[in-house]
């Protein structure tokens, strides 16, 4: 498989979200404005990137019955570098995204990386694979919380959108997180559906 | 309820049992509330009809009850593109996400009320009217949130928490603020005993609501007079009745065995009960039955297999 292919996998048809449906917790936590899951999209994009780089040049070295807890101590690395990078130059944003910053470290997308994919291949393709699986969080992360402020709030970035409009608070809570995610994750499912028939 | 003549019966039987709480919720609150029912019946209508030509199937009565229970619970002057919102809401995803007509887990009106209750706090706990007085009451009037000399913000349940309790007569004939259909504890009575006359309720999920919440409701009363009202003004404020015998016996999300259907009851009684008493919120009945509703299926199993032990140790 190309870079490329590796890259546009982890948008689409191996989308880290909607098709695996992994890493559920932070995409519900964090997509309450489009502010916070930029920057956790981005946050874990970096992580998602470096522990695959990182767990790919290392794959050889590392004996395979304590092949976890290294790869942990890579990941854990690179998201106390994004930690302390928030936390000195963003401190909003990283008082927002709060205890799921941290919580990167045991996120289920970058140990599914880097056991399934960083391991088993070179170090170039796994920094497409990282890239391509980090947009792919991004990107639904981005399209929950679009959304949920949208509705929500009834703004996008913090600024009105429709004037006149009058916002559901209870999209921008737990339960509204809940059925914006089981809407979508239905769609993507009877899409699947559909391709598949079609073949 | 498989049996498509005995659906239709069924629905027909709830919305006459309803026509008094409709006569006298125009009576208190005026005309506005038929344009309610409208704006109700024509959205819920459309989603109903647009997922039956979606799926290919049969449009069936299933929405006459919903249509017309919904706005019957909700505050009379709520804004008219609220109502549309929460009965398109409570049909989607109560009812026909979970697979239509019969196979939905929550009662459809209590979920559209449910997400404006969530959704819109301010709206839903502000847009009381106060009751028409007199022989025709508010019955040629229009009143909506701008008529501000009408607007009152507490109902009697919400007054009840300051410390000031409506006069029974009042709650029983319906002389109250309230939700619409809620108001005259007269009328929904009427319309409950028809109901379990034609055998459309189940007479055991109503007394087991009633006679739960009346049972705590004594003893909490009994502890604290001062802070918790006397149970039967409880029973006649706010919507238990209403729920009790319109809400909690829908066939379809109470469960279907007798022993299931008790406790379900005694759920939804003591839950409105501690809601209403001991948190901050006004009203407990709407949380209580959806609450129920969870409960109904495992309720179902649990007293299948009591009888089931019960039989096998008689062989």
């Amino acid at each position: 498989m190309s870079n490329w292919q590796t890259f546009k996998t982890g948008i689409f048809k191996n989308n880290p979200v909607f098709i695996v449906n992994l890493g559920l917790c932070p995409t519900l936590a964090t997509s309450t404005s489009l502010r916070d899951a930029i920057g956790m999209g981005m946050a874990a994009t970096f992580v998602l990137v470096g522990s695959n780089v990182i767990v790919s040049a290392i794959r050889r070295a590392v004996p395979h019955k304590v092949r976890i807890p290294c790869y942990i101590v890579v990941i854990a690395t690179f998201v106390t570098i994004v930690e302390l990078f928030l936390g000195a130059y963003q401190p909003d944003l990283y008082n927002a995204l709060g205890i799921f910053l941290p919580l990167i470290v045991v996120n289920c997308i970058v140990l599914y990386r880097a056991e399934v994919f960083a391991s088993k291949n070179g170090m170039a393709s796994s920094l497409f694979d990282g890239f391509g699986m980090g947009l792919g969080f991004t990107c639904a992360v981005l399209l929950l919380a679009f959304i949920r402020e949208g509705l929500g709030k009834g703004t996008l970035m913090g600024y009105p959108v429709i004037p006149g409009f009058s916002p559901t608070g209870i999209m921008v809570l737990p339960p509204g997180g809940f059925m914006t995610m089981g809407l979508l994750l239905g769609f993507f499912s009877w899409r699947k559906l559909r391709t598949k028939e079609h073949k | 309820m498989r049996d498509p003549l005995d659906v239709k019966r069924f629905m027909f039987t709830v919305v006459v049992a309803l026509l008094p709480c409709v006569a006298a919720a125009l009576h208190f609150f005026g005309l506005r509330v038929l344009v309610m029912i409208l704006v109700s019946y024509a959205v819920g209508g459309t989603v109903e009809v647009l997922f039956a030509i979606v799926r290919k199937e049969e449009i069936n009565e299933g929405f006459l009850v919903t249509g017309l229970l919904f706005p019957l619970i909700l505050p009379p002057a709520l804004p008219l593109w609220m109502v549309a919102v929460g009965v398109a809401f409570g049909v989607i995803v109560g009812k026909e996400l979970f697979g239509g007509t019969g196979r939905n887990l929550f009662n459809p009106a209590l979920v559209g009320r449910c997400f404006l209750a969530i959704g819109y706090p301010v709206a839903m706990s502000s847009n009381w009217i106060q009751p028409g007085g007199g022989l025709l009451g508010r019955l040629t009037e229009y009143v909506d949130a701008s008529h501000l000399d009408a607007i009152i913000s507490a109902t009697p349940l919400a007054a009840a928490k300051q410390g000031t309790f409506a006069d029974v007569s009042d709650l029983f004939w319906g002389n109250v603020s309230g939700s619409v259909g809620e108001t005259s504890a007269f009328a929904v009575l009427l319309g409950g005993l028809f109901l379990i006359l034609t055998h459309v309720a189940n007479w055991r999920t109503v007394l087991g609501t009633i006679g739960s919440f009346a049972a705590l409701g004594g003893v909490l009363h009994h502890v604290a007079p001062d802070t918790f009202g006397p149970a039967g003004w409880h029973l006649l404020a706010g919507g238990l009745l209403f729920g009790a015998f319109f809400m909690a016996t829908d066939p379809v999300t109470s469960p279907i065995t007798n022993g299931g259907k008790w406790a379900y009851a005694v759920i939804i009684g003591v839950a409105t009960v501690l809601i209403r008493n001991l948190t901050p919120c006004v009203e407990g009945v709407m949380f209580a039955i959806l609450l129920g509703n969870i409960a109904a299926p495992v309720l179902d199993e649990v007293a299948i297999r009591f009888r089931l032990r019960r039989l096998r140790n008689e062989r």
